[in-house]
């Protein structure tokens, strides 16, 4: 595979991840601050923040925030890098360079995700349509998901995609877990320990799609050390960042199932710092979850140049 | 279906002046068409509608789409298709296919001749001007054997039927002649929509383009290859035909590269791939000569691969076409083809020339001048129906433009009389109806040392605006789906 | 009596910008021809890129260099040691010369076999009516060359720096002014015009008798004279091209002859310079 299309189709996958995890987060914010239990988490002012806070551009204390404007910027705004409609547009054109070598039911797929989003009328998303539209974009993320599975021969190609899926699973979700902490912090609950107890973490949850799972596996109301659990180390969650390194790891390895001896090699880093989640206890990142996702976000982002090294720089 | 009962031909308007590919000189549907006809018959103008959004969502949503330039914006947009099939029958055929191939043939001759003993011109059958001042002429191609001597592997020869009922060819594309996945998408949205009448035609495949391409191009891999490495060399997304250059690769099963995905090393060119470089060996090429190695020729080339041409000169790697091709698909050498075809292959040209005036000769250029509102007057080097004027649709101030261009560059410009070309019912949206259209054929044909192969079908364009001449997509033409029937 | 050249070429490339992926081609190794034996050829580059022999589109060697990693400045340094015969430009059987005779050279053969170099090019094509050297049918092929090359010796002032490497024969015509391009390109055009192929010649010149050229690579033409084959004409310097004369590539205009080529894709200016030395031993 040529080097500048695995770079493509690896990006490719990020961006639909990330399109994902974007509206979803939009959709699960501004709904659950609905009803929420609290004023905090009913403010509409605190939902906006988190938003910015999350597509890394937080609003200054002072700033007063316009409700439109705020959702324009990150549905719609073709002028701002990390909007969703900039994400389907970048996974497009990734897909578009890559198209010899996917099926044509994926860029299909992929092309009718696209201009969906292109002619959705701004007025409309802004005032009544956030709901159908992140909906929509959750959902057809979904349908990718499955025709990337289910249409594409399980090689190299798949390989490259899954890698740019996982990876940057695991960095959204480490962001998501970033910026709910943020708002827990503000926003804490009404019994016991406050922080802990805080309505955010349910809404966290819901923000990965793991809130009924982690009813199941929990079998209570959830808290920061259990939502924190499932969701960092869990590798039985999908959305976990433990699960997406596995994922990494073993797609990495069918590209070259040697280099893991390599110590310079994509394979060994990512199996070191999987090596290191696996055996970590929920309670040594509990105490400084800060430090954590500063710690993770590096080791992310160190994978993403390794791998841009040794496969898409020629 | 649908509750509408207007059938679709009762209010066609035939012009009994113009050659309808439907209908026999006596107003009679022919026997080709005659199934067709009934069949769509049974249909109303409301189920019309209906498919045709279908097909047009289809091809909107595949992607297949190309990119159209303007001044202000770049647009992008689906080829229009059209629902009513071309049928060609199979004695027609073979005429259009053995004349094609000679063509194609005594083209690959010429070119050889060209860039070797240049006998031809030696022999004053075709003047020595017209090579030495044409731009596509490549000096560096002189005494380069091609391998296999192919010069020509694909070419895209467009065919037109004038109101005397005979095809002419109207030019012959050699340099990267375009269209070819239109006529397998054509082929897929009709099927998709209409598939019913495909039971009542026994009509030729066409989705065997691609492996017969690959095969031919493999025949003439670089010496000393055991497996050849073949890649389709694009340049690049925002190319109008980059969904063709996708298709090809893809459906030949062979890498899709850009210029940048490639490099040159001991005179060797290698693609980039995740696992490290990789030898490769035939180029099919879809970017121009001069933008093949800018080490060589245009220096401000970010679609080629520096090194290119070394490798290429010392026999490492085949490029298909060959450069230099150019030369002989330059309008003005078209007004030879008779005689190249005499020439080469000591026999008569089986498809017809039209009259071309150059205006490069002195009293041609004064009848040109002259007439000019009988003639449509072309420019010899540009692509896709740019710099066309049709003298009968000029106004004052335009005819004495067109004199004016004449007379500074006399040798840009070939004449040839405005010639009727057939029409075929086609639906038009804005009427909601069928009309007659201006339609011509492209063909495809892929050469090799040992034999070629001509498509069994084609890309019949049609031209939307009602009394319009030129087909071409870029001007706002459409096409359909080409039946080539079976003996 | 023979003479031994060592001739070095340095060039330093300079991006405002880094540059990631770039190939260079140099047109700088002598050829190897009747007149010039090479005896030695060392090239580095300061990057230490991958570099390679190669042919131009011509046949005349070449170096090209790729490199892959990120840079700003790289620098290029050639040398070679070349045993150049003695050339008499003036040996030869005057009468074996023909007459001017605009007719011979209109033979279909003669013009085929030549029409690379008969041809005019962007970069040799003469502006209409400029009054320019008219050959003398009274005088011979040679004689009639021999005259334009001081025609274009006098018509042109040696200037360094007004012209560029693509500079049109008719900006030339209309300053005035110029450098060896410029003359030889005045000189060749001015040749096929009258049917007589004529082509540009880059290479260096031994500087020891103080000829115009700097310290850069010179250019002159070579010109078909019937009945003699190519003679070298440098009109920068109303010479014959002799035993001074180290000759590189031969092509239809500069633009077959750059020294330098580069393919390099990044924002802002680049700087480039270039200098040439030519010392001999005897």
């Amino acid at each position: 595979m040529l080097a500048r299309v695995a770079d493509n189709l690896f990006w490719m996958g990020r961006y639909i991840e990330r399109a994902e995890h974007t509206a979803r987060y939009l959709n699960v914010n501004y709904f659950s601050s609905l009803d929420a239990p609290n004023t905090t988490s009913q403010s509409r002012d605190f939902v906006l923040r988190s938003m910015l806070f999350l597509v890394g551009e937080p609003a200054e204390k002072s700033e007063k925030l316009d409700e439109d404007k705020v959702l324009y910027r990150i549905g719609m705004d073709r002028g701002f890098s990390p909007s969703i409609i900039n994400s389907i547009s970048y996974a497009r054109e990734n897909a578009l360079s890559a198209r010899d070598l996917i099926s044509t039911e994926l860029y299909e797929s992929i092309n009718k995700f696209y201009h969906f989003a292109d002619s959705y009328p701004t007025k409309k998303f802004v005032k009544t349509g956030l709901y159908e539209f992140t909906s929509q974009v959750t959902e057809m993320t979904a349908v990718l998901r499955g025709k990337i599975r289910g249409t594409l021969l399980h090689d190299s190609i798949y390989a490259i995609i899954m890698m740019g899926v996982n990876l940057e699973r695991a960095l959204q979700i480490t962001r998501i877990i970033n910026a709910k902490y943020n708002d827990a912090k503000k926003s804490p609950g009404s019994y016991g320990d406050r922080f802990r107890n805080s309505f955010e973490w349910t809404t966290l949850l819901k923000c990965a799609e793991s809130y009924d799972m982690m009813r199941r596996h929990y079998k209570k109301t959830p808290n920061s050390l259990c939502t924190l659990e499932f969701l960092i180390l869990n590798p039985r969650c999908p959305r976990s960042v433990m699960n997406s390194l596995n994922q990494v790891y073993r797609h990495v390895r069918t590209l070259d199932p040697l280099k893991i001896h390599d110590k310079d090699s994509t394979a060994f880093k990512v199996g070191k710092v999987r090596a290191e989640y696996q055996f970590k206890r929920i309670e040594d990142i509990e105490g400084d979850v800060q430090a954590f996702i500063e710690h993770i976000l590096n080791e992310l982002s160190e994978i993403g140049i390794q791998m841009e090294k040794e496969f898409f720089h020629y | 279906m649908s509750g509408d009962n207007t059938t679709i031909f009762t209010s066609y308007d035939r012009n009994p002046k113009l050659y309808d590919e439907l209908y026999d000189p006596d107003g009679k549907v022919t026997k080709v068409y005659k199934k067709l006809f009934k069949l769509y018959g049974k249909h109303s103008i409301a189920d019309y509608y209906e498919l045709n959004n279908k097909a047009k969502a289809s091809f909107f949503n595949q992607g297949i789409t190309f990119r159209v330039y303007s001044e202000e914006k770049t647009n992008e947009k689906i080829f229009p298709f059209d629902l009513f099939p071309r049928i060609i029958g199979a004695a027609e055929w073979e005429h259009i296919e053995s004349g094609v191939k000679q063509r194609c043939l005594a083209l690959n001759k010429f070119l050889w001749d060209l860039y070797h003993d240049r006998e031809i011109l030696r022999d004053g059958v075709v003047p020595l001007e017209l090579v030495t001042t044409s731009e596509n002429y490549l000096d560096q191609m002189i005494g380069v054997d091609p391998p296999g001597g192919i010069y020509t592997h694909i070419s895209g020869t467009d065919i037109i039927r004038h109101n005397d009922g005979k095809f002419y060819v109207l030019e012959d594309n050699i340099r990267c002649p375009s269209g070819v996945s239109y006529v397998l998408s054509n082929r897929t949205a009709l099927k998709r929509a209409l598939f019913g009448v495909f039971n009542h035609y026994n009509a030729h495949t066409v989705t065997n383009y691609a492996e017969n391409l690959l095969e031919l191009l493999e025949t003439v891999k670089p010496a000393g290859v055991d497996i050849p490495t073949t890649v389709v060399l694009t340049p690049g997304m925002y190319n109008s035909a980059f969904y063709e250059h996708s298709y090809l690769a893809k459906t030949m099963g062979v890498e899709l590269v850009e210029g940048r995905d490639l490099f040159v090393e001991n005179d060797f060119v290698y693609m980039k791939t995740i696992a490290g470089p990789e030898k490769v060996d035939i180029i099919y090429r879809r970017i121009d000569d001069a933008f093949l190695d800018p080490l060589e020729f245009r220096k401000d080339s970010s679609l080629g691969v520096p090194g290119l041409f070394a490798a290429y000169k010392k026999g490492n790697v085949t490029i298909a076409n060959a450069p230099g091709t150019g030369v002989a698909d330059d309008k003005a050498v078209y007004t030879y083809m008779p005689d190249i075809i005499r020439y080469y292959l000591d026999e008569e040209p089986i498809l017809n020339n039209v009259k071309t005036y150059h205006c490069s000769r002195k009293d041609e250029l004064e009848y040109v001048l002259e007439h000019i509102r009988e003639l449509v007057v072309k420019p010899v080097d540009e692509a896709g129906g740019y710099g066309i004027s049709i003298g009968n649709t000029l106004t004052d101030e335009q005819v004495e433009q067109v004199r004016k261009d004449l007379r500074a560059s006399p040798r840009k410009y070939v004449a040839q009389p405005i010639l009727s070309l057939s029409v075929h019912p086609t639906y038009i949206e804005e009427s909601q109806s069928f009309e007659q259209r201006h339609i011509d054929l492209r063909t495809f044909t892929v050469m090799g040392p040992e034999k070629s192969f001509v498509l069994k079908g084609g890309l019949t364009r049609v031209a939307l605006r009602k009394g319009n001449l030129i087909v071409n997509s870029s001007q706002g033409g459409g096409s359909k789906d080409t039946w080539v029937l079976k003996k | 009596m023979a003479q031994l050249y060592t001739i070095r070429y340095t060039a330093e490339n300079h991006y405002d910008h880094p540059v990631v992926e770039a190939s260079w081609q140099f047109l700088i190794v002598p050829q190897e021809n009747e007149t010039q034996s090479l005896v030695r050829i060392d090239f580095s580059n300061s990057r230490n890129a991958r570099w390679e022999f190669s042919q131009n589109g011509f046949g005349f060697i070449t170096i090209r260099v790729r490199n892959r990693h990120e840079l700003s400045d790289i620098s290029f340094e050639a040398a070679f040691e070349l045993i150049k015969e003695e050339v008499n430009p003036f040996a030869f059987d005057l009468s074996e010369v023909p007459p001017y005779n605009p007719e011979n050279l209109q033979d279909m053969g003669f013009r085929l076999e030549h029409q690379m170099f008969l041809k005019p090019t962007p970069l040799t094509r003469l502006p209409e009516d400029t009054g320019c050297f008219r050959f003398d049918h009274g005088r011979n092929c040679l004689e009639n060359l021999a005259d334009l090359n001081t025609w274009v010796y006098k018509a042109l002032k040696y200037t360094p720096g007004l012209t560029g490497v693509d500079t049109p024969l008719t900006e030339v015509l209309e300053i005035r002014q110029g450098v060896c391009q410029d003359f030889s390109h005045l000189f060749i055009g001015i040749a096929r015009a009258h049917g007589i192929p004529a082509r540009y010649v880059s290479g260096y010149l031994h500087q020891g008798m103080g000829y115009a050229g700097d310290a850069q690579m010179h250019a002159w033409a070579e010109a078909l004279v019937p009945g003699l084959g190519w003679c070298g004409f440098d009109p920068t310097n109303n010479l014959m091209a002799a035993s001074d004369h180290i000759k590189v590539a031969h092509g239809r205009d500069y633009a077959d002859c750059a020294p330098i080529k580069g393919v390099v894709f990044g924002k802002g200016d680049n700087r480039s310079n270039h200098q040439v030395q030519v010392t001999s031993q005897q």
